[in-house]
């Protein structure tokens, strides 16, 4: 059974492999007058790509094509979200400790953002891509946004406000205006040092068994060849699940929480590495952390209080005030979301409350 | 004495603004840049467009007329000159952002130029460039429309940047400081004004800056140099020369200031002057500081607003400030503290200084609170010494009433405070 499917994939990638190699090649044909370039070139469509088969709104993975799901993912206004990875023909990622594998030269990654209506259909809004040119080796990103018919999605720079009434998880009505990202906003999260880069494939953020799979993620990647030099799984980290309180702590789950929603901007190579508020897993420092910090540029933002966190009262904690809040200038994260993530922001006003008072 | 010293910094002003405005004029052609784009109003989406794939050595003229915007940005490119047709003429509103936290953001530019634009009503800040080199506002006026709380916190907010050059530059109605310089190695900012913000401009965890012939007026504070503890850079040598600082006594509007605040711009008292804030190396000379009737120039450490403040030392922050030189400069103050003065902390702190003063010397005759507050609190206090003048604090400065050591590590403490006008110690040798 497994080996038949392994068989299969292989078939599909070549001829995924061929498309898109065609693809290429047709591209630079219609532009003589460009110098040779070996490098990257968005298509005008996503369905120019072939990575998905049948009708495209189904987002049929071509069997190249690794779907992905993170323990604790990014909160963009209720979105489903599907991921995946797509590897050049006979190369795979690897393996480089928590953060994010190796990837090689023409690796594309894709996420597919919808939300839910009203008749609780999927409706498409955008798909984001971030490309591994080989031309430079640097990564570049692109946003596709779908039609009103839903058939298909077109290269869109600019970013997008669209107005939707989406049901959030418990299936409550809310409307908003979902905020596509421009090309630099896409920057703003993905950039480091300066150099911009993946966020979510992280080994750390993979690696558990996912909803309705038997087999953990990160071992069935490899199993398909798609990940290389992984050690035996307890010798890698694991980002807790936020919403598993059966398995983690409080303190595990907003720290997972925070380290995906914030730390991507909130490091000291990031976006926000000014404030001085460093917020990746990783960290231990509780200044950085927040606790008992004053915010540096926060100005109104701060809503007139005193400290990121005071341990034992959310309530007087900037961090728990600018995540409740949906206002531009105040809102936290500033990017990616246009509504208040009302069970994110529970899981950080019970971490807070419940950090011992004194704490410091 | 005085009016000379006042005629000498106009003087001064002038030659500025003409050797300035020289240098303005050499530089105000285009053909440095490879590309020239030139949109009119009506165009907003294509300008969002073409500043998304902007290409290394461009200009983007906009030209004369109203532009509504929710935000723009510029990201990692090299040369860019943003230029409208004058303040009055190119306006850029941004009062329909929805998302973000400015107007406008650049980042990791090297080479970026804005200049002869107007951009007002953010909901944040108005415009925020950031790790980036070789930054120039020149000839912008960046405005909210109403001051209060409102209103975004920084109007001109180049933070984390190499070699800033902010002239000829207006800021009006910030809820924090209309040009605040953050993070950054050397700066430069000059002829600029500043009207109705909380600050009229700050230089935070800055070096190498040097602040001249600005005039800010009619803010809550007008110019603070302050370090912050937890951040990337320490600040420090910073010069601040020929200014016009004076009749900043409007309250403090930063929404910060409304919960007793321990940090930032909400600390300042409506009226102060100027503000050092545990910022080493300044030097601060030739300024009119008249009417600022809180406190002219107003000296503290961080232990003032932060009781751990010393636990937060490290190689970027030190809470006691050290190399302090005022010279030279004209201070003045009014006849009684703004009515705002008395409902803010710090304000408060200071009335009560000056009626501690006018208590224990009778011979004072209710005089004003000094022109120059020392919070007294000196680095005898890590190292247990017991020297006069332990961190080269350095005041030259004639007249009556110039100066007292407020003792503000005692001020809990009415038994053991003991504000004092011994200025002999502070005096330049």
């Amino acid at each position: 059974m497994k080996e038949g499917r392994i068989i299969t994939v292989m078939l599909c990638f070549v001829l995924l492999y061929t498309l898109f190699a065609q693809g290429c090649s047709s591209t630079s044909g219609e532009q003589p007058k460009e110098p040779a370039n070996t490098g990257f070139h968005f298509k005008d469509k996503l369905s120019d790509y072939g990575f998905f088969a049948g009708d495209l709104k189904q987002l049929k993975p071509q069997a190249a094509l690794f779907h992905y799901e993170l323990a604790t993912p990014l909160f963009t206004d209720y979105a489903a979200k599907d991921r995946f990875i797509l590897l050049p023909k006979g190369q795979a990622a690897k393996y480089s400790g928590a953060g994010l594998p190796e990837f090689p030269d023409s690796t594309i990654i894709i996420k597919n953002f919808a939300y839910i209506n009203e008749q609780h259909e999927k409706v498409m809004i955008e798909t984001r891509m971030l490309v591994k040119d080989p031309a430079d080796h640097k990564w570049k990103v692109m946003d596709y946004l779908w039609n009103q018919e839903q058939t298909d999605a077109v290269k869109h720079i600019t970013g997008a406000k669209i107005p939707i009434t989406l049901l959030d998880d418990e299936g409550n009505k809310i409307s908003t205006v979902y905020q596509v990202p421009n090309t630099n906003d896409c920057k703003r999260c993905h950039v480091s040092s300066g150099i911009l880069t993946p966020i979510g494939p992280k080994a750390r953020n993979l690696n558990f068994v996912a909803t309705g799979d038997s087999e953990n993620q990160l071992q069935h990647w490899a199993s398909l060849g798609g990940i290389t030099s992984l050690p035996a799984l307890t010798e890698i980290a694991a980002l807790p699940n936020w919403k598993d309180d059966k398995h983690f702590t409080l303190d595990q789950r907003a720290r997972a929480y925070i380290d995906v929603n914030c730390a991507h901007c909130h490091n000291a190579t990031g976006d926000a590495s000014n404030t001085g508020l460093y917020l990746e897993y990783e960290q231990t420092d509780e200044s950085h952390l927040g606790i008992l910090k004053e915010p540096v540029s926060a100005g109104g933002g701060a809503g007139g209080m005193n400290y990121d966190i005071i341990p034992g009262d959310a309530q007087h904690s900037i961090f728990a005030y600018r995540m409740n809040s949906a206002e531009p200038g105040t809102a936290m994260p500033e990017l990616a979301r246009t509504i208040i993530h009302k069970e994110g922001v529970k899981l950080i006003i019970d971490w807070i409350n419940h950090m011992p008072k004194g704490k410091k | 004495m005085e009016k000379f010293r006042s005629y000498g910094a106009s003087i001064v002003a002038v030659l500025l603004v003409a050797i300035s405005s020289c240098n303005t004029a050499t530089e105000k052609s285009n053909s440095g840049y490879t590309n020239t784009l030139s949109f009119s109003p009506g165009e907003e989406s294509k300008i969002s467009e073409a500043l998304l794939s902007l290409k290394d050595s461009s200009v983007v003229e906009l030209k004369a007329g109203n532009y509504k915007f929710d935000n723009l940005s510029i990201a990692q490119l090299k040369h860019i000159m943003l230029k409208g047709e004058g303040p009055d003429k190119t306006i850029l509103d941004f009062s329909s952002q929805t998302q973000g936290g400015e107007g406008i953001r650049v980042t990791d530019v090297t080479g970026f130029n804005i200049e002869d634009i107007k951009l007002q009503n953010a909901k944040g800040d108005l415009i925020k460039v950031t790790k980036s080199r070789d930054v120039v506002f020149r000839n912008v006026h960046a405005v909210w429309d109403k001051s209060d709380s409102s209103s975004g916190g920084y109007a001109l907010y180049p933070v984390m940047c190499k070699n800033v050059l902010l002239e000829n530059c207006y800021v009006q109605g910030s809820s924090d400081a209309g040009i605040y310089v953050g993070q950054t190695d050397s700066a430069v900012v000059r002829n600029c004004k500043g009207f109705r913000n909380v600050a009229g401009c700050e230089i935070e965890n800055t070096t190498n800056a040097e602040v001249y012939g600005n005039e800010f007026w009619g803010n809550c504070a007008g110019f603070l140099v302050f370090d912050l503890p937890t951040l990337s850079k320490r600040g420090g040598h910073v010069k601040a020369h020929d200014n016009n600082i004076h009749d900043n006594n409007e309250r403090n509007f930063a929404k910060a200031g409304s919960f007793g605040t321990t940090w930032g711009v909400g600390n300042a008292a409506p009226g102060s002057g100027v503000i050092i804030l545990a910022a080493s190396d300044i030097e601060l000379y030739n300024n009119q500081i008249v009417n600022n009737n809180s406190g002219a120039i107003l000296l503290a450490s961080g232990l003032v607003t932060d009781d751990s403040a010393l636990n937060k030392i490290n190689d970027n922050y030190f809470p006691i400030s050290k190399n302090i030189f005022i010279h030279d400069n004209t201070l003045q103050m009014g006849d009684a503290f703004p009515a705002p003065a008395l409902e803010h902390h710090m304000g408060k702190m200071l009335v009560g200084i000056e009626q501690a003063l006018n208590m224990m010397d009778t011979t004072r005759k209710n005089k004003r609170i000094p022109l120059i507050l020392y919070d007294g609190i000196s680095t005898n206090i890590i190292t247990g010494g017991q020297s006069a003048n332990p961190d080269s604090l350095c005041i030259k400065q004639t007249g009556d009433n110039v100066f007292v050591n407020a003792d503000m590590l005692h001020i809990q403490d009415q038994k053991n405070w003991k504000p004092n006008i011994v200025i002999d110690p502070f005096v330049c040798k």
